[in-house]
């Protein structure tokens, strides 16, 4: 089927099967390989989009679920001329190891902090709850939160 | 596969079965359809056709779990089952009728062992690894049953309307038996469209988890005080949501050896529960 997506403010078409999900839809029919792959079970956070402005797991929004309706992935947080300042917290603040899991934790806390600019730590904790990091042990990300929340 | 987009709830329900499925959130739907446990040749979306939102004390089977969890006109017992459900990213998309009807967590189920619940002899889960399984109602199957909401939508004693009538909570869930393995009555293409959700004086959800967030309930506690007492029912103790006559009635589980020390957590989270809504007057 035809799916028709407006992904990062542009209007994109792919074809795709109806069961495929978004995350695939996104990753190898619209050259956006940003939001990962890793557990396709909604464990993990690091597919995360904004979906009509909700964060969602990408692997289990089906492409023709999405069908007519606005995306934004970490592609669309920054600028050729700079990064958004999620990014820039997140790189100053060395929250990234492996950085399979970062681009989940971008979109999540750009997402945070556009509705509650100035979190509270269980407040980031709950927002950020279904992001899963193996590497850094979540200290370091914590800062980059409070850093972005400070910029 | 191919996906339907029916114009009202009368027709999403005759195009039901014969390899149709409802899809609604699909947070449950599309990993099962993924691992092969679902099959289905055409989906039928439900969005458009199961009434989203709450007016007064009823509830649409359509709202998500972020909607419920903050809302102040929701009984407090029903908010915080929504909001220590899963994720943000999953209550962002997950329906409340969609996560009645999840399927069970239990690994041996997920990866397709033909067990008793999918038609077989045998209850892997017994003799093999069970530490998240039932302390109630284990006879066939051993699985305990996910869903939060559940449990505090029974402790509510809420109703529901479906397609075809409209019934208890208590008597959507039903434990397998040797012809009949499923663990719900619905009717082949009935849809859950509402809810009516009694107000309570006090309520509450407490439930114990491996780790403080995003986790399935090793246990969880619903208990609703109305004129007439206090109503208790259980999430991850039974293959389907557990109500409890009165606390006493924990000590008649039966569970399993790899889930005994489950007892223990669902009597403190009771007792907890019980006082945190006041006991009933009578007592
Ligand atoms: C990783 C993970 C963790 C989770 N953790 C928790 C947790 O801690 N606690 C908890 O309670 N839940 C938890 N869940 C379950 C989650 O809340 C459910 O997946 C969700 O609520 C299902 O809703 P949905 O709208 O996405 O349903 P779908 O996936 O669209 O549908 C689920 C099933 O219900 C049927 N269906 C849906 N709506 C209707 C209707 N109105 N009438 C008839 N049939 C219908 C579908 O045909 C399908 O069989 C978790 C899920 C995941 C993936
Ligand atoms: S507990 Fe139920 S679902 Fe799990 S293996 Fe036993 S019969 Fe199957
Ligand atoms: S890949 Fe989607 S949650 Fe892990
Ligand atoms: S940096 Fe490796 S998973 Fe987070």
């Amino acid at each position: 089927m035809r799916v028709e997506l407006t992904v990062n403010g542009e209007r994109r078409e792919a074809d795709a099967w109806a069961g495929e999900s978004l995350l695939y839809v996104l990753r190898e029919r619209l050259g956006l390989p940003g939001s990962k792959n890793a557990c396709e079970q909604g464990e993990c956070g690091s597919c995360s989009v904004l979906l009509d402005g909700r964060l969602v797991c990408a692997c289990l929004v089906l492409a023709a679920q999405a069908d007519g309706h606005e995306l934004v992935t970490v592609e669309g947080l920054g600028e050729e001329a700079g990064l958004h300042p999620v990014q820039e917290a997140f790189a100053e603040t060395g929250a990234v190891q492996c950085g399979f899991c970062t681009p989940g934790f971008v979109v999540a806390t750009a997402d945070l902090l556009a509705r509650n600019p100035r979190p509270s730590d269980d407040e980031i904790r709950e927002a950020l709850s279904g992001n899963l990091c193996r590497c850094t042990g979540y200290a370091k990300i914590f800062d980059a939160v409070r850093l972005a929340a400070g910029s | 596969m191919e996906l339907l987009r029916p114009e009202s709830a009368e027709a999403a329900s005759a195009a039901l079965g014969n390899g149709s499925v409802a899809l609604a959130g699909g947070t449950e739907l599309v990993p099962l359809l993924r691992d092969g446990i679902v099959r289905a040749e055409k989906l039928v979306e439900l969005r458009d056709v199961v009434p989203r939102g709450f007016d007064g004390t009823r509830i649409g089977a359509g709202t998500t779990l972020a909607e419920l969890e903050v809302d102040p006109q929701i009984p407090q017992a029903l908010r915080e089952a929504c909001s220590l459900a899963a994720s943000p990213q999953l209550r962002s998309m997950s329906t409340l009728g969609g996560n009645l009807l999840q399927a069970t967590r239990c690994w041996y189920w997920r990866l397709n062992f033909p067990c008793y619940l999918h038609g077989g002899d045998v209850c892997h889960a017994k003799a093999g690894q069970h530490r998240e399984h039932a302390i109630f109602g284990s006879d066939r199957c051993a699985s305990a049953h996910p869903s939060d909401p559940a449990a505090a939508l029974l402790a509510l004693g809420a109703r529901l309307h479906t397609t075809a009538r409209e019934l208890p909570l208590s008597e959507l869930y039903r434990l397998p038996t040797d012809d009949n393995r499923d663990v719900t009555a619905l009717e082949p293409g009935e849809l859950i469209l509402e809810l009516d959700v009694p107000q309570p004086e006090a309520s509450v959800y407490l439930k114990a988890m491996e780790r403080r967030k995003w986790s399935f309930a090793l246990v969880g506690v619903a208990a609703a005080r109305f004129a007439d007492g206090v109503r208790l029912a259980l999430a991850g103790v039974a293959p389907v949501p557990w109500a409890l006559s009165s606390p006493d009635a924990l000590e008649q589980a039966t569970p399993l050896p790899g889930t005994a020390y489950k007892v223990d957590i669902a009597r403190a989270l009771i007792r907890r529960a019980v006082e945190a809504v006041g006991a009933p007057r009578s007592a």
